[in-house]
């Protein structure tokens, strides 16, 4: 039996075991390679991907419980050769270190910065929890993300 | 003349677009055409004599390509000693140790057929603690020790004693028995540390021509290509190893780790093969920062004058030495660091247990060493009474102090970095109102760290269209030091932009033998290799343009991708036509560069046992912070931290200030939350991030930072290592602020809520260490004269 | 057994399919909600080789009825869709509060409530203590029809349920309570927290404390009431620095959970001041 996906806009279908974790899927069979597997938990973020707009853990979402949700991954955030507001706040804030964890705090922080136009700094960091960075020590990041917000 | 308008700015880094795009592949995200998927079957026992294992069943499974053991694997590699094969072989030493490798179609293949493999144990006891492996007739972890090839000849060793350095400098036991002196002695304990590399540690070998190649996620290429070939005994020659970005390193992967099973099976199978740690391997055999054991004792005037100092510490570095070998050497530097000693006396000793073996870690035993320093400090100025803050003011090394094994320091650089702390303090209000009902308390701490200089080689290619090929073997771990200070020194060299300098990523083919990144050296070693390289480069380029402009060179200055007669805007040509030019009369302009450390002296005699006995470039760090502790719950808020740290030079202070705020915080994950305890059975308890607690956003603040500019480097264009140092005295100063607060004794980390709850409420015994000895000298193997 | 009895994962279309799906696989069939728990068992070193019957499709499951004299949640409702739908209904903080805290955002759009009350070995849930504060019931379907059981007898049952048993919704019944919700995670968020204490109060005049529940949880593998320090309530002025006092006499029932990340000592010793904090949260309501 095949799953009928919709990933980043396009239909896709995989034949995987519906039980495997749609961050395979997405990796081994699609090869998109953006989310990254660190803890298969759910407590480190970096496989963050949108359902339906929502912010998830990719890794503990079976692939066929994916099945006719609508699945953006990091690599829908860039249209053309231009960098998402928030992708290109990133690069100018010189925040970025190795690198692995960015794919889902740009997940978590696109779906946030939507639902949450005004947040302030402890907003950003709250919504941040789940979502581990080993390299930075965070405040860059939460520097960038305010930068996109517009002072009243 | 070189123009240096590069250096000194935030040039950015060429991989953050691809980074955030999420297109970089990194080790785990590679795959070749008829890949084979491999996993590693692992000791459940934490000691027992391996009878045998019988692959025949397993190797009948379904997809099951090859299978490899120890008889595929002769050879011992390790620091110092040659301890440590790469399968169990004979017996087993730690939980999760490896057996056998399994390569098949699928990873679930692998794993089915890893499963089906039959091992025959004959438990042995075991030594769990470091207490169990110094106890009286405890079983021996290596009973062969002496069998083992010594690669570094002069060091004690005995039993379950791998490794031990000391340091004796002037008369301690005189020291002691003054009259004018307070004797201040304590004890210290700290666990281990897991890098968390989001990265696992991961590879891709095939095996192709007679050659492996190895792709690795690794911070030291020619590490793995030499430990490999050892392990397999082939020539080293026969090994290539390419790096792609690395997903984090923080010394996880500054040693040879799964390339070696990669490599066999490859060969066997004829296919390349894909091995990647899961999270829970990571957990349960990561090269830990150590936990350790110190003793510390001090004679002090009445001044603060320290006239003798004698410390123990005990490094345990699980079943196999690695690099705790080393690291013994660097406790005279950090212990015995950062004061002046009238005379001292240190024993640095690595402990075989049966336990996962540990590693390197940022600033590695620094670390802690710095912690047990700083608090003892504290402890000195209670026992004298004198302000915390003046007795380093008057006890830190300043230039032409002696250090502990008797080197001479340059230049006063912790003095004055602790007037700009003051400076700094001063300017701004204290945090104490946000502690509100809880318990406040703010600590000033110092710390010695070096740069791990060594061998570097660099090629410069000067391309005709007028930008540069850098070709080392330096690795992008994430620091950002192959993105933004090596092409910056680069083009500050050659008057090019940064971002005309191209920066080829590790190919032990392709490039010289290097050190690999760690140790604060990328910038430093691989930096100079580079300037070397590009400076010559820079006298071929001006030969050439001497001729052309018909000016001698010393009147010509290379600057913005042109060459130009001093004074003269416009007067000159580019760069790319000289290069060109050049090709064409003389061939491609090239260069080649090398470097490693100057080798400073220390007082001979002193150190025995060590790998270097005084430190080339020193890096210093003061840092401060102010923290509430809520006395009910044992939680500790950090309401403000400020570092000032010794850069030499800082060409791009932006990413430096990136690197400190990163290294802070993975400090204050030491101090305070990050744990790794060890069951009876001799498995890491913490096995997954749930109980593996790192920082989060909300955990950290932003550190404030000043750059102290000018300290003595020999590093290229006066720069240091600015990305280790960060986290050096994190712990040191958290703790001492802590013991502020709830005016106790911290003796040991992580401070989580628990321990410091216990502490407060003056719960659990203090500190004591029933395997080292009172007398100093009846903790040593080394023959003391 | 039919074709999609095989299957690893079938996603029930309607209530009447899931539990005819659970009852036609038997023990070898488990109901399967969030998801958060379930896909990290290997981890736990547990076996996963069920066949899963889905919920997270069928409609009803996912409805949230706010009615005069009680709130029905679906037992698919996620922790996330809680902590709104539930914000401004005072009796209620309790729950939003849990719902809104607990793990981490992702974690929370996918976990639901019915997943949290049924896995067993999750002594740090949150929702849990949250529910018992709240007198909570929780209604069962099988082929048999539907029951109601009270939180308490549900929590004692749950090891046990029959294959085809699925819990449908949990009812909390309206009343004039305060209620609140205190965690005490090890870092500021994003763990489990050690230990919790939930607790409902009924304040009359002078803010005298008619009726309260105090649930604890965390501290032993399943989450209960604190009935002693309940009865030690009722009938005084409400006093945070005093409930904490009363709580501070009254430890000695706790058997405290032994756990990696902390002891059961440090799980007991801070109850008293959670139970101050929950109170002086209470206060603030008033």
């Amino acid at each position: 039996m095949s799953l009928h996906l919709n990933v980043n806009g396009e239909a896709r279908i995989s034949s995987c075991d519906p039980l495997t974790p749609l961050v395979d899927v997405l990796r081994d069979e699609f090869f998109l390679t953006g989310a990254k597997v660190v803890c298969r938990e759910g407590f480190c973020g970096a496989c963050t991907v949108l359902v339906d707009g929502h912010p998830i853990m990719s890794c503990l979402l079976p692939a066929g419980m994916a099945a006719g949700c609508e699945i953006l991954t990091v690599e829908s955030l860039a249209s053309g050769g231009n960098l998402s507001p928030l992708q290109q706040a990133f690069e100018d804030y010189d925040a970025v270190q190795c690198g692995m964890c960015f794919p889902g705090m740009l997940m978590t922080l696109t779906s946030f910065l939507k639902q949450e136009p005004n947040p302030t700094r402890d907003d950003i960091k709250t919504a941040l929890v789940g979502n581990i960075c080993r390299c930075t020590g965070y405040e860059r990041i939460v520097d960038a993300a305010l930068s996109l917000i517009p002072t009243a | 003349m070189s123009d240096t308008s590069s250096a000194g700015t935030n040039f950015p880094r060429r991989d953050a677009r691809d980074k955030l795009r999420g297109r970089t592949r990194y080790t785990v995200d590679q795959g070749r055409p008829g890949m084979l998927h491999a996993v590693l079957l692992r000791a459940e026992v934490p000691s027992a004599r391996l009878l045998s294992v019988d692959t025949a069943i397993a190797r009948k499974m379904p997809g099951v390509r090859a299978i490899a053991t120890a008889a595929d694997a002769p050879g011992r590699h390790g620091i110092g000693i040659a301890d440590h094969p790469l399968f169990a072989t004979g017996c087993i030493r730690y939980d999760s140790e490896p057996i056998a490798a399994v390569a098949a179609d699928t990873l679930a293949q692998a794993e089915a057929a890893a499963a089906a493999i039959i091992i025959e144990l004959e438990p042995l006891p075991a030594v769990i603690s470091m207490e169990d492996a110094l106890a009286a007739g405890a079983p021996l972890v290596h009973p062969q020790w002496r069998d083992y090839e010594v690669l570094l000849e002069g060091a004690a060793r005995g039993g379950n004693v791998a490794w031990e350095a000391t340091v004796v400098r002037g008369d301690t036991a005189a020291a002691f028995a003054r009259p004018d002196v307070r004797i201040i002695e304590s004890a210290f304990q700290v666990g281990r540390q897991n890098h968390l590399s989001f990265e696992p540690r991961a590879v891709v070998a095939s095996y192709e021509d007679g050659r492996f190649h190895i792709e690795t996620s690794t911070q030291v290429p020619w590490t793995v290509r030499n430990v490999t070939a050892r392990i397999l005994d082939i020539p080293a020659s026969q090994v290539r190893v390419t790096v792609p970005a690395v997903g984090g390193g923080f010394g996880l992967k500054f040693d040879c780790a799964l390339e070696p099973f990669a490599a066999i099976l490859a060969r066997e199978a004829g296919r390349p093969v894909r091995l990647v740690n899961s999270r829970q391997e990571e957990m349960l055999t990561c090269l830990c920062r150590e936990n350790a054991e110190i003793q510390i004792r001090s004679a002090v005037t009445e001044d603060g004058e320290i006239v003798g100092r004698e410390a123990v510490v005990l490094m345990d570095c699980g079943a196999y030495g690695g690099e705790q070998i080393f690291l013994t050497t660097m406790t005279a530097h950090t212990l015995g660091g950062n004061y002046r000693l009238g005379s001292v006396k240190i024993a640095s000793r690595a402990i075989y247990t049966n336990t996962a073996p540990n590693g390197a870690f940022r600033a590695c035993n620094g670390v802690y060493n710095t912690f047990a320093l700083e608090r003892h400090t504290d402890e000195i100025c209670d026992a004298i009474g004198m302000d915390p803050l003046e007795f380093r003011r008057r006890n830190v090394l300043g230039d032409g102090d002696l250090g502990a094994t008797g080197q001479v320091f340059e230049g006063n650089v912790l003095g004055p970095m602790l007037d700009r702390m003051a400076g700094l303090r001063e300017a701004k209000p204290s945090k104490k109102p946000l502690a509100g009902d809880r318990l406040y308390g703010r600590a000033t701490t110092v710390g010695t760290w070096f740069v791990f200089v060594g061998p570097s080689a660099a090629t410069v290619n000067l391309n005709a269209d007028g930008s540069a090929t850098l070709v080392t073997s330096g690795v992008e771990i994430g620091s950002g030091s192959m993105m933004q200070s090596l092409p910056q020194i680069v083009a500050s060299t050659l008057g090019l932009r940064p971002e005309d300098v191209i920066v080829r990523t590790a190919d032990t083919d392709g490039s010289g033998f290097d050190l690999g990144v760690g140790g604060g050296r990328t910038t430093v070693s691989l930096g100079a290799a580079s300037q070397a390289a590009s400076a010559e480069v820079r006298r071929k380029l001006l030969g050439i343009a001497s001729e052309m402009l018909q000016t001698a060179p010393e009147r010509l200055v290379l600057e913005n991708g042109r060459i130009e007669i001093i004074g003269i805007k416009g007067s000159g040509t580019t760069i790319a036509k000289v290069a060109e030019r050049a090709q064409q009369v003389v061939g491609p302009l090239s260069g080649s560069g090398s470097f490693t450390g100057p080798g400073v002296a220390a007082m001979a005699g002193c150190a025995r046992g060590h790998f270097i006995e005084a430190i080339d470039i020193p890096v210093f760090a003061v840092h401060e912070c102010e923290v509430a502790v809520d006395p009910e719950t044992g939680h500790v808020e950090v309401l403000g931290y400020t570092v000032v740290q010794d850069v030499g030079r800082a060409i791009n202070p932006r990413a430096i200030h990136g690197q400190i705020q990163g290294g802070v915080v993975q400090g204050l994950g030491y101090a305070l939350h990050e744990e790794v305890t060890i069951d009876a059975n001799g498995r890491i308890r913490q096995a997954s991030l749930e109980t593996y607690r790192v920082p989060l956003a909300q955990d950290v603040v932003p550190v404030e930072i000043s750059l102290y500019e000018g300290a003595p480097s020999i590093g290229p264009l006066g720069t240091k290592g600015a990305g280790e140092v960060p986290i050096l005295n994190v712990a040191a100063t958290i703790a001492c602020a802590v013991s502020n607060a709830t005016r106790r004794q911290v003796q040991q980390l992580p401070l989580t809520p628990p321990r410091v709850l216990e502490l407060i409420l003056g719960r659990g015994a203090a500190l004591s260490f029933p395997h080292i000895a009172n007398a100093w000298r009846d903790n040593v193997l080394t023959p003391i004269s | 057994m039919d074709m999609k009895n095989r299957e690893s994962l079938y996603v029930a279309a309607s209530l009447a399919d899931a539990v005819d799906a659970l009852a036609d696989r038997g023990a070898a069939g488990a109901p399967l909600a969030g998801a958060t728990w379930i896909m990290r068992a290997g981890l736990r070193q547990e076996k996963r080789d069920l066949a899963y019957v889905a919920l997270t499709k069928i409609d009803e499951l996912g409805q949230v009825a706010i009615l005069d004299h009680q709130i029905r949640i679906g037992a698919c409702v996620t922790h996330a869709q809680l902590a709104i739908l539930l914000s401004g209904l005072p009796e209620c903080r309790a729950l939003a509060e849990a719902a809104g805290r607990s793990a981490n955002p992702a974690i929370r759009q996918m976990a639901t409530i019915g997943g949290n009350l049924c896995t067993v070995n999750f002594a740090a849930a949150d929702l849990v203590p949250a529910l018992i504060c709240l007198d909570t019931r929780v209604e069962l379907l099988t082929r048999k029809g539907t029951e109601e059981v009270s939180i308490e007898k549900f929590l004692a049952l749950r090891a046990h349920l029959d294959p085809d048993c699925l819990v449908r919704s949990v009812v909390i019944p309206r009343k004039a309570c305060r209620s609140a919700h205190i965690r005490l995670p090890l870092r500021k968020a994003g763990d489990y927290p050690v230990a919790i204490v939930s607790v409902a109060a009924e304040l009359g005049s002078g803010n005298m404390v008619e009726s309260a529940r105090v649930a604890v949880g965390s501290v032993e593998p399943t989450a209960r009431r604190w009935e002693e320090l309940e009865s030690a309530l009722v009938g005084r002025r409400l006093d945070p620095g005093y409930a904490a006092e009363l709580a501070e006499r009254h430890t000695e029932s706790f058997q405290g959970r032994d756990g990696i990340e902390a002891s059961g000592w440090y799980r007991i010793k801070v109850l008293p001041s959670l139970v101050r904090r929950a109170f002086q949260t209470i206060e603030r309501q008033v």
